[in-house]
């Protein structure tokens, strides 16, 4: 059933990038994710931030967070210096509040941006 | 949000012992929204310029340390040269030591800090830094410990009016982290956003303004 739109909690969702030595696959970068938010801000902390990985495609990916915890949750992304071995640094784009929106403006553009200077 | 669209430095880079690491760094803190980094023992890599990004700048840091006595001899030292001078505050002496030595910049996590090195500090106009990097690499009872001196440490740079100095040390282009992310750790031991602006971006510029060729020293003007 859905939950009535006074009850409904409000949600942003950051786009973020991944620069990694190795590739990462979905999995291991959910756990790295999850243990960061929970080390960082303990079990409570963890669920008031209700975090979920939207999507990922190894390179960008989007985060769903909590309306007032957005700070919380970069500070525990920029927390995650290594998973599975190799180092990585992740880099917020952008928050925006659909998943589509974080898509498009975030996302997409770099998409079509980036391999301009390729072309050159 | 235009609290972020100031320029950015990060002011204590160790760069990485291969070939051409300087570009690709300046490359990757320039995309990072940085507007640029000062690095430590920089002349001994041999920098080419021209790989670096436009609208880059680069400085040069100094990182002084050893026993209280070396300490103040180090800071005599390079305190002409125009590089800017750091100071890890390991234990209360050497925090202590750095405190009172004038030209020094920056003050570096000191450990056990405390009222009397505050009014020093202030006095010898020494900018106190946060290590974000110890935030990020370290885990459980190490963090803990490294927030509660950050923690205490930003009291007495409130108390003393003390300038503050961000920084996320990278040793590699991983270690790297973005203003907005720095201010949002920063956000963990109590500093406001507003603080974490003026920490990675007036307070360094600050700091290069005192170290130009130009400046004589402070309370100095040119009538």
């Amino acid at each position: 059933m859905k939950t009535i739109p006074t009850l409904r909690e409000k949600k942003r969702y950051l786009a973020f990038r991944i620069i990694s030595e190795e590739t990462i696959n979905r999995g291991v970068l959910t756990d790295e994710l999850l243990n960061s938010i929970s080390s960082l801000f303990g079990d409570t902390g963890a669920s008031e931030i209700n975090p979920a990985l939207m999507s990922y495609d190894g390179g960008y990916g989007i985060l769903r967070c909590q309306k007032d915890r957005t700070s919380d949750t970069r500070a525990a992304l920029a927390c995650i210096n290594k998973v599975g071995g190799g180092r990585v640094s992740i880099m917020v784009l952008g928050i925006s509040g659909t998943v589509k929106g974080a898509m498009e403006k975030f996302i997409q553009q770099r998409l079509v941006k980036e391999p301009e200077p390729d072309k050159e | 949000m235009p609290l972020f669209n100031a320029k950015f430095y990060d002011l204590m880079v160790h760069l990485p012992e291969e070939m051409d690491s300087l570009a690709r760094f300046a490359h990757a803190a320039k995309e990072f929204g940085y507007s640029g980094i000062a690095a430590l023992d920089l002349k001994k890599n041999g920098t080419d310029m021209n790989q670096l990004p436009e609208d880059f700048s680069l400085y040069s840091a100094i990182e002084v340390s050893g026993k209280p006595s070396k300490l103040r001899d180090e800071i005599k030292k390079y305190k002409d040269t125009g590089d800017i001078l750091i100071a890890r505050g390991k234990d209360e002496e050497i925090a202590r030591t750095a405190a009172e030595t004038e030209r020094l910049d920056i003050l570096l996590q000191p450990v056990k800090f405390n009222n009397v090195l505050g009014k020093i500090a202030y006095d010898n106009s020494i900018a106190l830094g946060f290590d974000i990097g110890s935030i990020i690499h370290t885990r459980g009872d190490d963090r803990v410990r490294e927030l509660r001196i950050m923690r205490t440490n930003l009291k007495y740079a409130r108390k003393y009016d003390l300038q503050m100095v961000l920084t996320c040390e990278p040793y590699s282009t991983y270690d790297l982290r973005s203003p907005r992310e720095i201010a949002s750790l920063g956000g963990l031991f109590g500093m406001s956003p507003e603080e974490a602006v003026g920490a990675m971006s007036a307070v360094p510029i600050e700091i290069m303004r005192k170290k130009s060729a130009g400046h004589i020293q402070e309370g100095v003007e040119i009538i």
